[in-house]
């Protein structure tokens, strides 16, 4: 059990809960244009569609650290601090960024432009929450 | 705006009052506003009877658990006009983000239509009992579903990712953030009203502070506290002919989202542009430019903003803010720099939400500064952020 707060799936975004459970990065994208968005929204923010009728589909995850913080306080409960968050460019879609935990853990030593991929924390049975962590040299 | 701003100082600031700021009041927050409102229309040799306009921005401190009661926990333009007595013509709430320079525009353009002769803008601030910004919650809904549940949330994390980005793409460590800090509190410091009369802090404390969202400390962030500003506009005609030198206010401009994120991720990139867009309609608009002005007070809630505005509104090419600021660009103590926080701007104050940017602005280019008074004829405010709606005003005493 945790105390973390868990993400309560919608309508729209039971899709992308769902995939997360099975560790599958999934982003919305617009059915009229076919761009990948940060979140489903009421319209789509490229092409502005009134009707975007988001899909959730596979993403590779991949990125650069843009930027990121060690959080040493914070204001939700159920985290044990410090814990490093990465705002990601996903190669997916370069306007599109996401926030997660860099999983490699706090002191791990970041530059801008760093390569993450996309990984999965299992916070409670069925539910897992998209993370990040360092891509292994090849 | 577009570059013909037909109200270009045809409206003036013309009186003002700002309360005590106490971490918790032993009044509510409205009578405070009450009372603060009451000194300004003296101030301005005015009777309650003659303020037909009355503009505020309610919005709060969202983060806390609270009851939201008008005139205990916010204060908006009704509640005041109606515990003032009055009979307004005009009475309005700015609801947006940027609230102190939304509803600043609402009342320059009020004066300048025509739509009231004598307008009282006001910013209250309250903070409520409990641990400021915590929050209990266990589940995630709407939007918060897309960032809470890996542990981003509230406003330090992204402004903290922001200043990251920003002292490693372009140089300059955190001593940049301190010398911002150590400003504020300084400027603070001398101000009888503030929060933090008497009570300057050292760059040595700044730098042992523990972090709280690296690179920041509590002490980049300002603290919540009870206090109002007023302020009264009327057209420079009428001005003429009341007891202060008025302040006319040459433009206003304000900015507006960029690209759709999750709540408060916020990101460089977004922030320069949307500031650099701010900056140069706010410039056209007033006819003159960043170098044609002595007083700048960017708006500092968290100090990162301070070089990020200093940017924005021209002072310095993108990414140079840091180097100005460690030369001693924004030392009040020098005559020639911009003294970028010499009203001690929100850290050195409390959270006054932008007031404080205004009322210097006000005080010395009115030549009502006392003992900190410079030598102004043109200075620019700015409050929150430009990707977020926040602005930036110009005045001048000399149109």
């Amino acid at each position: 059990m945790t105390d973390r707060p868990l993400p309560v799936p919608d309508a729209v975004s039971a899709p992308y809960w769902a995939a997360c459970a099975r560790h599958v990065l999934t982003l919305p994208r617009c059915s009229q244009c076919a761009t990948f968005t940060s979140l489903p929204d009421e319209t789509c923010p490229h092409c502005h569609s009134l009707d975007p009728r988001f899909s959730f589909e596979e993403v590779s995850g991949r990125g650069q650290v843009r930027t990121w913080t060690v959080i040493r306080q914070s204001f939700l409960n159920g985290f044990d601090v410090p814990f490093l968050l990465v705002d990601v460019q996903l190669d997916d879609q370069p306007h599109v960024r996401m926030i997660g935990r860099l999983l490699d853990g706090p002191e791990t030593p970041l530059q801008l432009g760093d390569r993450v991929v996309v990984a999965f924390e299992d916070v409670t049975a069925g539910v897992s929450v998209p993370a990040f962590a360092l891509e292994k040299a090849a | 705006m577009s570059g013909e701003f037909t109200a270009r100082n045809k409206v003036a600031i013309v009186g003002y009052a700002q309360s005590q700021v106490v971490r918790r009041g032993t009044e509510t927050v409205g009578m405070t506003a009450l009372k603060t409102a009451q000194a300004a229309i003296a101030d301005a040799g005015l009777r309650v009877d003659q303020i037909d306009g009355f503009v505020a921005a309610q919005s709060l401190p969202s983060a806390g658990a609270h009851e939201l009661i008008d005139g205990t926990s916010f204060v908006s333009a009704d509640w005041l006009s109606r515990h003032l007595g009055t009979q307004p013509s005009y009475c309005v709430g700015f609801t947006g983000w940027g609230q102190l320079s939304g509803s600043m525009s609402m009342a320059i353009n009020a004066v300048a239509s025509g739509a009231a002769r004598y307008v009282l803008l006001h910013r209250a601030l309250y903070n409520p009992p409990g641990k400021y910004g915590n929050n209990p919650m266990t589940e995630a809904r709407n939007e918060r579903q897309w960032g809470v549940p890996q542990g981003f949330f509230g406003p330090i994390p992204p402004i903290a990712m922001v200043a990251n980005e920003y002292l490693r793409r372009y140089g300059g460590t955190r001593e940049v953030l301190g010398r911002i800090a150590v400003e504020a509190r300084k400027n603070g410091a001398r101000l009888p009203w503030s929060y933090w009369y008497g009570k300057p802090l050292s760059l040595e404390d700044y730098m042992a502070e523990p972090l709280l969202n690296d690179p920041l400390c509590r002490f980049d962030c300002d603290i919540p506290v009870q206090g109002v500003g007023v302020v009264i506009l009327t057209t420079a005609e009428r001005a003429r002919d009341m007891p202060h030198q008025p302040v006319y206010i040459s433009s206003y401009a304000s900015g507006y989202p960029r690209n759709h994120r999750i709540p408060l991720h916020w990101t460089l990139d977004e922030m320069e542009e949307a500031g650099e867009d701010l900056g140069k309609r706010l410039w056209s608009a007033a006819g003159f430019g960043p170098r044609d002005v002595q007083l700048a007070q960017p708006y500092d809630a968290f100090s990162p903003f301070v070089p990020l505005w200093l940017e924005a509104l021209g002072f310095c090419p993108r990414g140079e803010a840091h180097r100005f600021i460690m030369d001693g660009g924004i030392d009040s103590d020098d005559p020639r720099s911009i003294a970028a926080i010499s009203g001690g701007g929100t850290i050195g104050n409390g959270r006054l939400h932008g007031v404080p940017q205004m009322m210097e602005c006000y005080l010395q280019t009115a030549g009502r500064a006392g003992e900190r008074q410079r030598e102004v004829t043109n200075a620019v405010s700015s409050y929150s952020s430009p990707h977020l709606g926040g602005g930036a005003i110009v005045y001048t005493n000399t149109p």
